[in-house]
């Protein structure tokens, strides 16, 4: 693995947060059958107020089947590299040191921010705080679409 | 309480509430005061008390009674008085009234007669003495039968003089009126300490006490204008002691408590029906002194659509019941949707319900129910580092980084600044953190990005030491001010280099408060904090890995504690409503509209042994005709009638079709 300057994590790293930010909170909000496509297959522990659920498409059905509309709005988000040496695992097993690239990271993103469930712009702006564990996608499917980073943890909670 | 000083600093011409002392001595002005506008008050500030001489304290007495004169003429015009009686006082003045007028020859003329009233009085006062400055009358405004004059004192004499002189065939008399102008001074100072003040205090006291129904927690201030007790005083014999009033007996309502948390105790319940408002200027005060109302009833006044409540807006987040009856608003096709708007939790508008409970617990409820904290933890190093963690970051932020800090270590903090806080907190500023947070959405620069995440444990305590000190509750004394939640987690780096499938390791989410000291003052602040702790040479075979630190106003603990799946039993529809009783017209069974309230032919003696009758009735849930009998048979005394029925009822001596029907 090339040494990696510090400017370049940092650049990779954020880069991975700012890209989550910017995408699931949208999709969550008008993309709902998209909301599966963030998660690792297997995800670690996905946390929604403390009821657990058991991978992405779980919580995409959530999504599409019960929760009314929510608007969401991040006012504070912040990351940090985890493992600058994650450990994918591919089909071909563990990926080796000499394969890995600056890209081969976990980064834990924190959010801060408020939702609105319903229509309506009255009802109240609930602040949650959401933590995410991203890992780089394993999949060799180089489809256009494809996400370079995914969920493997998150946990999100109500906090006003 | 709030002093004086700081009630009048604020004053700023949009305070109406004009609790404030006045100045020792009130020169004449005959001046026009307009020039000096309104809410100067910091030119008043401070100068409570001393003597008055020179030009610096004329200033300051123009000054006072510039705002005295903005408070009346802003009541004016927006009519907003209890009683809407027109004119405005100078109490500064001699105030005379002249009677006997209104049966004279001029009371045929367009005006009343008014107009050649004063100018008949200026013609006397000029005759009296020709000498000196042209006697005028600087004010009049008319008041039932007499006609209120204002003249500069040393007219008082000339004045005087007139009395019994013929005007327009008829004798007129004229009397000092000087209850209203000190009226107006207590009024104005109600939270001093002069004879006269204590006396217009004990009054209020007394009107309040009357006024107060602690079984009800009820306040009920409908029908002021009618109030015997207050005409005595004269509250309402002019515009200015009228829009003093009301922020005065909220002032000697709140006196009467030793702390908020009583005061918000007390009443739950008020009613302003009655008292012919046309917007809510006058009572305004209402929502400091009792913000946390649920019933309120504001019927038979003259609120004619949104704008005359408007300042209401944002106040009385609580309430649930609120009766707008026998107001023009009440009409206006937007009336139900403005209230649900602007009160969310309004359960019963006019007595109609409006929203049931489960609508009020289902905007509570989040559409994925909050649960206990989820935590997964291993052999309790989870539990024992966050134990040990926020302990160690109030006492000694050293020690804890020696002992589970490496050099591998990361920690960046981020301040969200606009965070949704609970009601009722001032967010502190974040000056002590804003220029080390790195928020992502506000921070782009990639240099910025670095400096801002603190790699290793010497890094990381040179931060730390600029930190405020912190005070975190005690999480053993203090459970549910903490929401912390632990699950274990894969592909951590291994600090041994050994594994190249990473380690194993725990992320603990932490969701609390502290209290923060610096320079005095304690702050309170909500944080998310996040940690990554994988195995190390730590303390206890652990090492932080990651640190992440949010933080922003505070939020109340509310929203992290389990959600009671059932619905409310408590709050059942009939709740609401009977709080508000009996005063407050609440639709009560076996009473008629109208019953206990004036109308065309009843006396004031019926009119009161009706309320006294359904007050019986609801208490006894007997018909109005047996309440009756029972009242009538106990000299109309609620209480003596109150007990002989249950005597009685012990007994079994009260007849079946006595009471209501079920």
């Amino acid at each position: 693995m090339p040494a990696a300057n510090d400017d370049t994590l940092t650049k990779v790293s954020s880069e991975a947060a700012t890209e989550l930010v910017q995408s699931f909170y949208p999709a969550l909000q008008s993309n709902r059958d998209a909301i599966g496509s963030f998660y690792l297959p297997t995800p670690t522990t996905i946390l929604f107020n403390g009821n657990p659920v058991a991978d992405g498409s779980a919580v995409q059905d959530i999504f599409v089947n019960q929760m009314p509309a929510a608007h969401y709005e991040v006012q504070s988000f912040d990351c940090q590299i985890i493992n600058r040496a994650y450990p994918t695992t591919t089909a071909a097993g563990v990926k080796p040191p000499a394969q890995m690239t600056v890209k081969d990271m976990s980064v834990l993103v924190i959010v801060s921010g408020h939702v609105r469930y319903g229509e309506s712009r009255d009802q109240p702006q609930r602040g949650f705080s959401e933590t995410f564990v991203l890992v780089p996608n394993p999949s060799s499917d180089r489809a256009k679409r494809r996400k370079e980073w995914l969920i493997q943890s998150q946990n999100f909670r109500l906090v006003v | 309480m709030p002093s004086m000083k700081s009630t009048r600093s604020r004053a700023g011409g949009a305070d109406r509430g004009g609790i404030r002392k006045r100045g020792p001595t009130r020169t004449d002005r005959d001046g026009d005061m307009e020039m000096d506008g309104p809410g100067r008050g910091k030119r008043t500030r401070g100068d409570t008390g001393r003597a008055t001489g020179g030009g610096r304290a004329q200033t300051r007495d123009k000054t006072v009674d510039a705002i005295q004169q903005a408070i009346s003429s802003s009541t004016k015009e927006s009519q907003a008085n209890i009683r809407q009686s027109k004119g405005a006082a100078r109490a500064s003045l001699e105030q005379f009234r002249v009677s006997g007028w209104k049966q004279s020859k001029a009371a045929s003329n367009r005006d009343g007669g008014v107009e050649s009233l004063v100018a008949f009085l200026e013609r006397r006062l000029n005759a009296i003495t020709k000498s000196g400055p042209r006697a005028k009358i600087t004010k009049s405004r008319v008041e039932g039968d007499s006609l209120v004059v204002s003249v500069r004192p040393e007219l008082a004499e000339r004045m005087l003089r007139i009395n019994g002189n013929q005007f327009a065939g008829i004798q007129i008399a004229i009397e000092p009126q000087t209850a209203n102008g000190s009226l107006d001074q207590e009024l104005a100072a109600t939270t001093g300490t002069s004879a006269a003040t204590a006396d217009t205090k004990s009054k209020m006291t007394a009107i309040l006490a009357k006024r107060y129904y602690p079984d009800t927690k009820l306040l009920d201030l409908s029908k002021l204008g009618t109030d015997p007790d207050l005409q005595a005083m004269g509250i309402f014999n002019s515009t200015s002691t009228e829009s003093k009033f009301f922020p005065a007996l909220m002032k000697v309502w709140e006196m009467g408590f030793t702390s908020s948390a009583q005061r918000r105790e007390a009443v739950q319940s008020v009613s302003l029906g009655d008292n012919q408002l046309a917007n809510i200027s006058v009572v305004t005060t209402l929502s400091q002194t009792i913000p946390d109302l649920k019933n309120l009833d504001l019927s038979n006044n003259n609120f004619k659509d949104m704008h005359s409540l408007i300042g209401w807006r944002w106040k009385f987040r609580s309430l649930e019941f609120l009766d707008l009856n026998g107001n023009p608003f009440s009409a206006d096709p937007g009336f139900k949707d403005t209230m649900l708007k602007w009160y969310p939790k309004l359960r019963f508008l006019n007595h109609v319900e409006v929203r049931t409970a489960e609508d009020i617990a289902a905007q509570k409820k989040t559409p994925i129910p909050v649960q206990a904290p989820y935590f997964q933890d291993e052999s309790q190093i989870g539990e024992n580092f966050v134990r040990a963690f926020f302990v160690g970051y109030d006492n000694d932020r050293n020690d804890l980084l020696n002992g589970v800090y490496d050099s591998g270590s990361t920690f960046s903090l981020n301040v969200n600044t606009q965070a949704p806080k609970a009601q009722h907190t001032e967010t502190a500023g974040w000056d002590s953190y804003i220029k080390k947070s790195r928020n992502l959405l506000k921070i782009s620069h990639l240099p910025a990005r670095m400096s801002r995440t603190y790699v290793g444990a010497d890094s990381i305590r040179e931060l730390w030491n600029t930190l405020p000190p912190t005070r975190h509750p005690d999480m053993t004394a203090h459970p549910e001010e903490w929401l912390i939640e632990c699950h274990p987690i894969p592909g951590l780096p291994d600090p041994s280099g050994q594994s190249e499938s990473g380690v194993g390791g725990l992320l603990v989410m932490v969701h609390g408060k502290y209290e923060e000291s610096v320079a005095n003052k304690v702050e309170i602040r909500s944080f998310d904090r996040t940690f990554i702790l994988g195995p190390g040479g730590g303390v206890g075979g652990i090492r932080v890995i990651s640190d992440i630190l949010c933080l922003r106003a505070y939020g109340g603990h509310e929203a992290w504690s389990p959600e009671n799946q059932a619905i409310p039993q408590a709050a059942a529809p009939a709740a609401a409503p009977a709080a508000a009783q009996p005063p407050v017209p609440v639709a009560q069974p076996g009473v008629p509209d109208g019953y206990g309230a004036p109308g065309p032919g009843k006396t004031d003696v019926q009119v009161r042994q009706e309320q006294l009758i359904a007050q019986l009735s609801a208490r006894s849930r007997m018909t109005l005709q047996f309440s009756e009998m029972a009242l009538s048979s106990n000299n109309w005394n609620l209480e003596t009638a109150w007990q002989n029925f249950e005597h009685l009822r012990a007994q079994g001596g009260v007849p079946a079709d006595a009471f209501l029907p079920a």
